[in-house]
């Protein structure tokens, strides 16, 4: 542990919970726009980060009355930051649902699945239920029965579409002693240090970006 | 040729994306897409009926059974997979529709959805757009504090100038009540004014 590790303790600790959360849903929010595939659902940061939106919420309406204009300056900063936070959520959560419409079946078992949030199962399983129900109405029904899946494997093409995992990510590494990553079925090898900015296939790194070790930019 | 109709299909299937609005459903080619594949299947089952009966006359002795066999299984295939991804393209525009608050919904209860896409959506398809719309409600429901189809923007200023494009009466705001006329300009918290513009009554100064 060198001088730059303590001050990075320091830095750590000096720093409110309230910009931490800010910091990482930023993080994850440029994650979630440019990585091919979803990551885990943050639980808690998502519940901290709402119940602050509601709390500025009543904030903001509890100040509302007031006219002197020193409050209402200060409202507007706290407004303007409130819509910045709003933004992010919402950005955030639809780039999830695009991703989840786009690859639906990819989400639906396994690892992925358990990647999402209980509302984002509900609105799966329920939008699946709803497209399966348009095609069978539109022409599956119409067809012989034995083509009527809409997850077939058969003749060797699989129906199930799944995102493209070795699209290029660029991505800045956050920590030392990243050490050395490889990229699956190449010779390449990466000697990460922090501060490095790498453009890299996404399945090479996935782990090291949920592990924080990276961030995508 | 087998696969023709389905050609098309996919032909119009990408000409639709480069589209404003989305055109009336190809009905026909639908009809004959699978009227093929059922015509295949039958074909299918008339070569293979024999075989599953008498296991020593089997087709596999014979070449060209064979590969009529492979070409049937294969197009039909092939139709399926056109006719899903053209389903598939007119979901997609269909869901984005709605997203955006779905235009002209308002106007006439059932088959609103008329007015966004111009009333080109079978039956099936205005379904489809009716219990999106209930779907995304629901998910909806549980952010509002967020309002998800909000705009997708990041928001520079709490304040925007806008300019009303078409009367839309008078909407209540914490400063008070604005009376929105037609060819007004109004400086409004964005936030208020979401909605409007989504919808084409207002129009935001850059």
């Amino acid at each position: 542990m060198d001088i730059d590790d303590i001050l990075a303790e320091v830095d750590r600790a000096g720093v409110p919970q309230e910009a931490r959360d800010l910091q990482s849903l930023t993080r994850l929010w440029v994650a979630e726009r440019v990585a091919p595939e979803m990551q885990p659902y943050p639980e808690d940061l998502m519940e901290r980060v709402l119940d602050r939106i509601a709390k500025q919420i009543e904030a903001i309406e509890e100040e509302a009355g007031n006219m002197d204009p020193k409050t209402s300056f200060k409202l507007v900063v706290v407004q303007t930051e409130l819509e910045r936070f709003k933004f992010l959520v919402r950005s955030f959560l639809r780039a999830r649902i695009a991703k989840l419409d786009a690859h639906p079946h990819y989400y639906s078992s396994g690892t992925p699945y358990t990647f999402l949030s209980a509302s984002e199962r509900q609105y799966l399983s329920a939008h699946q239920a709803l497209l399966a129900r348009h095609y069978a109405a539109s022409f599956l029904s119409q067809f012989p029965h034995s083509l009527q899946r809409l997850d077939d494997s058969a003749g060797g093409v699989n129906m199930v579409d799944v995102p493209d995992v070795d699209k290029a990510v660029i991505c800045r590494v956050l920590k030392d002693n990243v050490g050395v990553v490889a990229v699956e079925g190449t010779d390449v090898r990466c000697d990460m240090e922090r501060g490095d900015v790498w453009v890299i296939r996404w399945s090479a790194i996935k782990e090291r970006v949920m592990a924080g070790d990276l961030e995508l930019i | 040729m087998y696969g023709d109709a389905a050609n098309k299909l996919i032909a119009h299937a990408a000409r639709t994306r480069s589209l404003p609005t989305l055109p009336a459903p190809q009905t026909e080619l639908i009809a004959s897409i699978i009227a093929e594949t059922r015509s295949l299947q039958s074909t299918v089952n008339t070569l293979l009926g024999p075989a599953s009966q008498d296991p020593s006359s089997s087709i596999i002795n014979d070449p060209g059974a064979r590969v009529q066999l492979l070409t049937a299984y294969v197009c039909m295939r092939r139709n399926k997979r056109c006719l899903m991804a053209y389903a598939r393209g007119r979901v997609e525009r269909i869901a984005g529709s709605v997203w955006e608050g779905g235009k002209g919904m308002s106007s006439g209860g059932d088959g609103g959805e008329e007015g966004a896409e111009g009333g080109n959506l079978s039956p099936e398809e205005e379904d489809y757009a009716r219990q999106y719309a209930d779907l995304l409600a629901a998910y909806k429901g549980r952010w509002t504090d967020v309002d998800l189809t909000g705009s997708l923007e990041p928001p520079r200023d709490l304040f925007v100038d806008v300019r009303v494009l078409r009367d839309a009466g008078e909407i209540q705001t914490e400063y008070g009540t604005i009376n929105l006329t037609k060819n007004s300009q109004f400086y409004v918290r964005q936030g208020d004014v979401e909605r409007l513009i989504a919808q084409g009554y207002l129009q935001k100064l850059g």
